[in-house]
């Protein structure tokens, strides 16, 4: 009887010893909190007490959160050399003194924040348009925040279709005009079909003709070799199965 | 086409890859530059990074592992070499409780080895902040990428964080700030009138 009491009362420490390990590995708590050397004393001890197969799996999983533990020790030390070993404590009581101008002060001395360009087309402005209408009314009507009115719909409405029927006319026209010039030709030159004596029609000429290569009404060819880039257009529009981007440097190959 | 148009052609491809965002988060990966620049895509990257430090800007490069320097699996982006001024804050996109509280946040992450709990997190924003307004910049700081967040609860750092700031630099800056009489600014006092 006493013996089953002393074995679970080892099963129960050894449990412990699991879950202490694992609470500082999720948690990310101190790992110099437990004392290694002091629980695989004890390890030892009740392995000794308890030889049978049962305390060799459980032995087994405490050695391995143990050297876990031992792993987050090394892990936790380089983070420390790396901030030159400040105190966790001292941080949070300054964080709780300063005011937050002065945080901010401190945060911005060393924040180099990215630096990138975001671009928004009509077409995907007129998708945003129609995925907020279609999005399901709120129980009652708004009360609060921005708010179409029926008038601004409209003329959104109206200035996006406006917008879209202008770049669909345009793409026609690109359209013939390029299956006119590659007529008994095997495509035509990218930069000789865009170029344009003036910048701006240069570069709405490629930004129409993006949307036609997105569409599928023409098929881009790129010769590394040659550093070549060839037009060939295709007589109606043919799905897209494997899309992929193509960057091209107006200003790199404009003539 | 000469060589030195062959260049100039190189250094505006690699500005546009890397100043336009092509993916969900900005920043291209090593093989993106390697396809479109060639296998000497480092040198064009050199070359461009000497242009744009005249401009305030840097190439900035971020290892997926820090032990294994694989350039290729790395990824590259474009940030300030300069730190900002508060009058820059200003008129960003940023406010200056979300930045305080970001700063914070961070500063108690990178103390504790880079981890912590979401809730020693929120005991400190909460000396500063109503709790709602705590829980909503933290929850902005995770959908920029400056903060990742576990099932547990345990906040981490995030990829933007890694790639814009320097750790040491904050822990030693709120060391060495002083405390100011807060003075409103009129944003602020804007802000609050409408909250």
């Amino acid at each position: 009887m006493s013996n089953k009491i002393v074995k679970k009362y080892s099963r129960e420490e050894i449990e412990r010893i699991i879950s202490i390990c694992e609470n500082i590995e999720k948690r990310g708590l101190d790992p110099f909190s437990v004392d290694v050397k002091e629980l695989l004393f004890k390890l030892r001890k009740m392995l000794g007490e308890n030889p049978d197969l049962e305390y060799y799996l459980l032995d087994a999983e405490t050695i391995y959160r143990i050297a876990t533990i031992i792993a987050l020790q090394h892990k936790w030390l380089t983070e420390k050399a790396k901030s030159l070993f400040i105190d966790s404590q001292l941080i949070s009581s300054r964080l709780t003194i300063l005011d937050k101008k002065s945080i901010v002060q401190a945060f911005l001395k060393a924040w180099r924040p990215i630096i990138s360009i975001s671009q928004l087309t009509p077409q995907r402005l007129h998708y945003g348009l129609e995925h907020f209408l279609r999005l399901p009314p709120r129980r009652d009507e708004r009360k609060y925040g921005w708010k179409f009115t029926d008038r601004e719909l409209e003329l959104s409405k109206i200035y996006l279709e406006k917008e879209r029927e202008e770049i669909e006319e345009k793409m026609k026209n690109l359209y013939s005009e390029l299956i006119e010039r590659a007529k008994e030709k095997d495509g035509v030159d990218y930069w000789e079909f865009i170029s344009k004596p003036s910048i701006n029609e240069t570069y709405d000429r490629a930004y129409i003709l993006s949307f036609l290569i997105s569409e599928g009404y023409v098929e881009v060819k790129k010769n590394p070799l040659k550093n070549e880039l060839r037009l060939i257009p295709n007589n109606q529009k043919v799905p897209r199965r494997n899309t992929t981007s193509l960057v091209i440097s107006l200003a790199g190959g404009a003539r | 086409m000469s060589s030195e148009e062959r260049i100039s052609r190189k250094l505006m491809i690699a500005a546009t890859m890397l100043f336009f965002k092509s993916h969900r988060s900005p920043g291209v990966r090593g093989w993106e530059l390697k396809n479109r620049l060639g296998k000497n895509y480092m040198k064009v990257l050199e070359l461009l990074n000497h242009k744009l430090n005249d401009l305030g800007l840097q190439i900035k490069t971020v290892f997926e592992d820090e032990s294994n320097q694989d350039l290729d699996r790395a990824r590259f982006y474009i940030t300030l070499t300069h730190s900002l001024t508060m009058s820059d804050l200003v008129t960003s996109d940023y406010r200056i409780d979300e930045v305080a509280a970001l700063a914070i946040a961070l500063s108690l992450i990178f103390s504790r080895g880079g981890k912590t709990s979401l809730r020693d997190v929120l005991e400190v924003l909460e000396t500063k902040f109503p709790k709602w307004k705590a829980e909503t910049y933290i929850e902005r700081a995770i959908r920029r990428g400056y903060i990742n967040k576990t099932e547990d609860d345990i906040l981490t750092v995030g990829w933007r964080t890694r790639v814009e700031l320097d750790q040491r630099e904050l822990l030693k800056a709120i060391l060495e700030a002083q405390p100011q009489q807060e003075k409103k600014t009129e944003k602020e006092i804007q802000e609050e009138k409408q909250e």
